[in-house]
């Protein structure tokens, strides 16, 4: 019993250097991940701002477009009105027809 | 054992000089070789720190098929500043910038040059929205004192499209951009961004507020905003606005396409309107929205809600009939029909089909001042509450006069100024069968968090009753097949509800212009379940009287369109179909 406590007493400091290491690299390895985490987020979030900004460009082509068939006058294109309109039953977009 | 300890020293003192060896030439190259790369560098991290870049959520147009259109997004590039301490021959400088760039550039050759004298300042901006060839173009140059930074702005893809509702952002009396009109304005909350870099904060955030890092309330309230607004009814109606404004040389014109169940706004727009991407050039004045700030007297469009009433309230039915006399006397006031005419003894639906304001003026006598006031007090006694802002009221004072004067000029639309959200919104209780819904341009937010927050729009108060409602539709569906167009209105597919307005403007001084006037038109179909209620005005047209002339034409060619472009369903003038797809029916339009 005696020499299980002088055993212990002396260890003692190796064991909280120990803790105080395994802490410590705890520490570092989590700044690490937070780090990498974070800077993948800014990154990625970046990334899409930037998508997004090229796909605004893409849509105010697509809207001046709209605008350029809306302003077109269909007989000056050569296009007639039709003479007559079909009316059709609706297909079921189901199975059940 | 001291020889091995000997040995661990020697390898520990070797491992320490290695390392610091490294350190050092890792610093000559660094500060030597590429010091002023890297100096370059840390200017410019320094100066887009200082400005930071700025973020702001979209806003979305909603086309018929669901799919999402920007209105208003970020766009990104680069901007041009100059360091006039250490920038070299200002003259090269601008010139450089000028041929690289010159529709960029935001100062003149002579602004360029002062600016590049100020030798006590390090950071003056030069040229905005550098395009990322123009930016790359210029930062390979390597100028000494030019420096060419990330930049971005706040983009509207679609120019003028519904850019008085979309709104603007700017600095108003801030330092920081925020929403100043229209939805940018109302969804500001939303749409905001704070601003704090992921990157600057996470680590702390960690430590010191770990609970808003796992629930942010950030991500729970910013999002990008879903408008209803169709893009192509949106094209089409500011088409067909502007064109009617060119065409009579009108003060300002506008329209509103509404669904009348549910109150979602598909399309709106006034002209004249500006760019968003063009503020510079932009009138001020044109930066709100006139249709919910400003208010009109609408003329006869009135009517129908005048007879709904008298419906509604049993002092009439379709079979009463009057004897139109062609002008009365109230109050020693004269009024009139709009010719002038006598007609005798006829059925109410006349009134409606002929506009006739002495048969308008005989509902509001039978209806008595109470009932007109509960029920116009119902109708226009308080905003609509649409998610724009600055919304005005209506001018109803006169509905608490004593004189029956105001009372009949009410009933067909003089007297009384409601804003054209208000007028849509009140006619729409007819089209649905007497409900008043809250007119709406937002749909829903989608938040950051991923949740996509549906609004909540489907208040309603009810004002008519659906007989009373009902039996209005038939005389302006009446209309419509008759006289509307010279007879050329008649859809023989789909049944349309229209009516006419004609007001004479006030000349600011008690009275009413003789030759200046207010045209309205409101119209929806399918009559009697309605899809789309369109209201058109034009102010001050000139060369034209009345409403029947200008607006007409605009009408219909928005209702063809809008049947065509969603592929509404006759619901008249077609046997009903064989489900044999060879068995159907032809119509000619």
């Amino acid at each position: 019993m005696h020499n299980f406590i002088s055993r212990t007493w002396s260890s003692l400091p190796t064991i909280c250097f120990g803790l105080v290491a395994v802490l410590g690299l705890s520490y570092i390895c989590l700044i690490a991940v937070v780090m990498n985490y974070a800077a993948l987020t800014v990154s990625f979030s970046q990334s899409v701002k930037n998508d997004e900004a090229v796909v605004a460009k893409l849509e105010s082509q697509y809207l001046a477009s709209v605008n350029q068939i809306t302003n077109t006058n269909p007989a000056l294109a050569g296009y007639e009105q039709p003479v007559a309109q079909v009316f059709v039953p609706a297909k079921s977009v189901t199975a059940l027809r | 054992m001291r020889a091995q300890f000997r040995i661990r020293i020697r390898i520990i003192l070797a491992g320490i000089v290695l390392a610091s060896l490294l350190i050092v030439a890792r610093l000559y190259f660094v500060q030597i070789v590429h010091g002023d790369d890297y100096s370059q560098k840390a200017d410019q991290q320094f100066a887009s720190g200082s400005s930071g870049l700025f973020d702001r959520g979209s806003i979305y147009f909603t086309r018929k098929d669901g799919t999402l259109i920007s209105a208003a997004a970020l766009a990104d590039g680069f901007l041009v500043a100059i360091n006039p301490q250490t920038l070299g021959n200002p003259e090269d400088a601008f010139s450089v910038i000028n041929s690289i760039a010159s529709s960029s550039l935001s100062l003149s050759h002579d602004a360029f040059i002062t600016a590049a004298g100020k030798k006590s300042q390090v950071y003056i901006e030069v040229a905005h929205h550098l395009t990322s060839d123009e930016g790359k173009s210029l930062s390979a140059l390597q100028i000494k004192g030019i420096q060419v930074l990330k930049e971005r702005w706040r983009y509207y893809p679609g120019g003028t499209l519904a850019s008085q509702s979309i709104g603007i952002v700017s600095y108003g009396s801030g330092d920081t951009l925020t929403g100043q009109t229209g939805i940018e304005d109302v969804y500001n909350e939303a749409l905001s961004r704070s601003g704090d870099s992921l990157y600057k904060n996470f680590f702390a955030e960690l430590f010191s507020n770990v609970g808003n890092l796992l629930v942010s309330a950030r991500d729970a309230r910013e999002g990008d905003v879903v408008t209803t607004i169709e893009p192509e009814v949106q094209t089409r109606l500011e088409n067909d606005i502007a064109k009617v404004n060119q065409k009579y040389s009108s003060r300002e014109s506008g329209g509103i396409i509404m669904d009348p169940y549910t109150g979602e706004i598909i399309a709106l727009t006034n002209y004249p309107a500006y760019d968003g991407n063009d503020l510079k050039n932009a009138d001020p004045s044109l930066l709100g929205n006139p249709l919910v700030e400003q208010i009109h007297e609408f003329g006869s469009i009135m009517k129908p809600l005048t007879m709904t009433s008298g419906l509604d309230s049993g002092v009439i039915t379709p079979e009463t009939t009057y004897n139109d006399t062609g002008c009365f006397v109230v109050n020693k006031a004269k009024i009139c029909n709009w010719d002038h005419k006598a007609r005798g003894v006829i059925p109410m639906q006349q009134i409606i089909v002929q506009s006739l304001n002495v048969g308008a003026s005989y509902v509001a006598t039978q209806l008595g001042q109470e009932k007109f006031h509960d029920y116009f007090t119902k109708l226009f006694g308080q905003k609509t509450g649409v998610d724009l802002p600055s919304e005005s009221g209506g001018m109803t004072g006169n509905l608490s006069k004593s004189e029956q004067v105001y009372y009949d000029n009410m009933s067909f639309g003089q007297g009384i100024a409601v804003t054209p959200m208000q007028m849509i919104r009140a006619l729409g209780a007819i089209a649905n069968g007497g409900f008043m819904v809250q007119p709406h341009l937002v749909s829903a937010i989608r938040l950051d968090s991923g949740i996509t927050k549906q609004l909540e729009w489907s208040q309603k108060v009810q004002v008519f009753s659906a007989t009373s409602t009902r039996e209005t539709i038939t005389m302006m569906d009446a209309l419509d097949d008759g006289p509307l167009y010279d007879g050329k209105a008649k859809i023989e597919t789909m049944s349309v509800a229209a009516k006419t307005g004609t007001a004479q403007l006030t000349n600011g001084q008690g009275g009413y212009y003789d030759d200046k006037f207010f045209h309205s038109f409101i119209g929806f179909f399918p009559s009697y379940n309605p899809r789309f209620i369109i209201l058109l005005y034009t102010q001050d047209p000139k060369g034209v009287k009345y409403a029947s002339e200008t607006l007409d034409a605009t009408f219909l060619d928005l209702v063809h369109f809008l049947i065509n472009y969603y592929a509404v369903p006759p619901d008249r003038g077609v046997a009903r179909l064989d489900p044999s797809p060879q068995a159907t029916s032809t119509n000619s339009r």
